[in-house]
């Protein structure tokens, strides 16, 4: 019986291959599908703006010696979550390419969300044996001219379990998408909670 | 070799779990065969959430059997009445459940999937205590692990049962499981697991199961 021989390099390439790969940047793009809501659509007519910083929304997380160890791309998911909960709190959504567009579509107000801040909690760094996604979002309400009718800030948090046998890459979706339906629910039923949108809805009436 | 086999056999029979339920119940209850419960699991606290896959193991254990009453699975309910059981806008106490009954689209819902009672449940499993040591070697030669490693789970979750008809908290159950699982390892390791949630489980799925029949 011959002894196997193992060669340096090749005991060399996966070892090469497997550090490469532990430097790289992890990419995670956020899928999600979301419901719609549960809830009486309010009789407004609204133009929806999302724009380019939000459709492309990207954030990047830094480790401990400055080099990208992962990128959360949500900006696409946002777009469904929106798309799913609009038509669900308002009689009639269109989506205009610019605010001004609105003024001649006889709509009622023009939403804009904006994403503020984006932060994520890895169990590496926080010790928590969760990851964890906070997102602070910008949210306008507008005139059909323009003008500000309403702006307020809204709050998402997400988190998932670190689990065996599941990735980060996963784990991070996840908490992603959690964070998302936090976004969605409270932004949904809190709407005409906030007082600028509160007494425009009164004076409405 | 022999000594080998009764230390095996010994942890075998020390790796058990001991499991107390406790039952508080404050209004009667039943089930008709045309309805149904939903087990759902709270996860608005930051310091922990109540696993998924223990809901789902409590809602089969409450399905199963010839006396086995219909369950709804837990991410369809909560999808299909989203936003109102999600983390942040769930209700928190059977007197909430009222206010919310006078959606009209939650009640629509709720009538939909014919669900008379919603079982809350709130825990986790913690490994409280662990000691030994272990140590692993991998040489060209071949490899192999030497040692003896112990530690202790404890689950503890506690269910509250909301009647949705009388829009009421009918009692709760609780139960806590503790287990000291061990892992002698001499070339290989042999893990002598103490099945501490799935013993949690299958006395709460079953403790709840009767509970909701009737009393």
């Amino acid at each position: 019986m011959q002894p196997i021989n193992h060669s340096p390099r090749l005991l060399a390439a996966p070892l090469l291959a497997g550090l490469l790969t532990a430097c790289g940047t992890s990419s995670v793009v956020v899928q999600g599908s979301y419901p719609a809501p549960n809830i009486n659509p309010l009789p407004l007519r609204v133009a929806v703006h999302y724009d380019d910083a939000l459709r492309g929304h990207r954030y990047t997380e830094f480790n401990e010696r400055g080099r990208e160890e992962f990128t959360v791309a949500s900006g696409q998911s946002h777009i469904r979550l929106f798309n799913a909960v609009l038509p669900a709190m308002f009689a009639e959504v269109v989506q205009v390419g610019a605010v001004e567009e609105a003024a001649a579509l006889e709509v009622d107000a023009v939403f804009a969300p904006a994403i503020d801040e984006f932060q994520l909690g890895l169990p590496s760094k926080t010790m928590l044996g969760v990851y964890e996604v906070w997102v602070q979002y910008n949210m306008r309400l507008l005139t059909p001219e323009g003008e500000l009718i309403a702006d307020w800030l809204a709050r998402a948090y997400g988190k998932t379990p670190q689990q065996n046998f599941r990735s980060s890459e996963a784990s991070i979706e996840q908490a992603a998408i959690v964070a998302l339906r936090d976004l969605a629910s409270t932004f949904a039923l809190r709407f005409e909670q906030v007082p600028e949108v509160r007494d425009w809805l009164a004076e409405r009436q | 070799m022999k000594t080998l086999l009764v230390i095996a056999a010994m942890l075998l029979l020390a790796a058990c779990t001991n499991t107390v339920v406790q039952e508080d119940r404050r209004g009667t209850t039943g089930i008709e065969s045309d309805e149904s419960v939903v087990v759902l699991g709270r996860r608005h606290l930051m310091e922990y959430e109540t696993d998924t896959d223990f809901v789902a193991c409590v809602g089969g254990q409450i399905a199963r059997g010839s006396d086995g009453i219909p369950v709804v699975p837990e991410q369809e309910f909560i999808d299909s009445m989203f936003p109102w059981f999600e983390p942040r806008t769930a209700p928190l106490h059977a007197s909430d459940l009222g206010r919310l009954m006078t959606e009209e689209e939650v009640a629509a819902r709720i009538r939909e999937f014919g669900i008379r009672y919603i079982i809350w449940v709130d825990g986790r499993t913690e490994t409280t205590d662990s000691g030994g040591a272990l140590s692993c070697t991998i040489a060209p030669g071949g490899g192999g692990c030497f040692g003896f490693g112990t530690w202790e789970d404890d689950a503890e979750f506690e269910a509250h049962v909301w009647d949705v008809d009388a829009l009421a908290d009918v009692g709760f159950i609780k139960t806590d499981a503790t287990g000291q699982s061990y892992m002698p390892a001499l070339v290989v390791p042999i893990p002598l697991l103490a099945r501490v949630e799935a013993n949690a489980c299958n006395r709460l799925g079953t403790q709840l199961k009767e509970f909701v029949r009737g009393g």
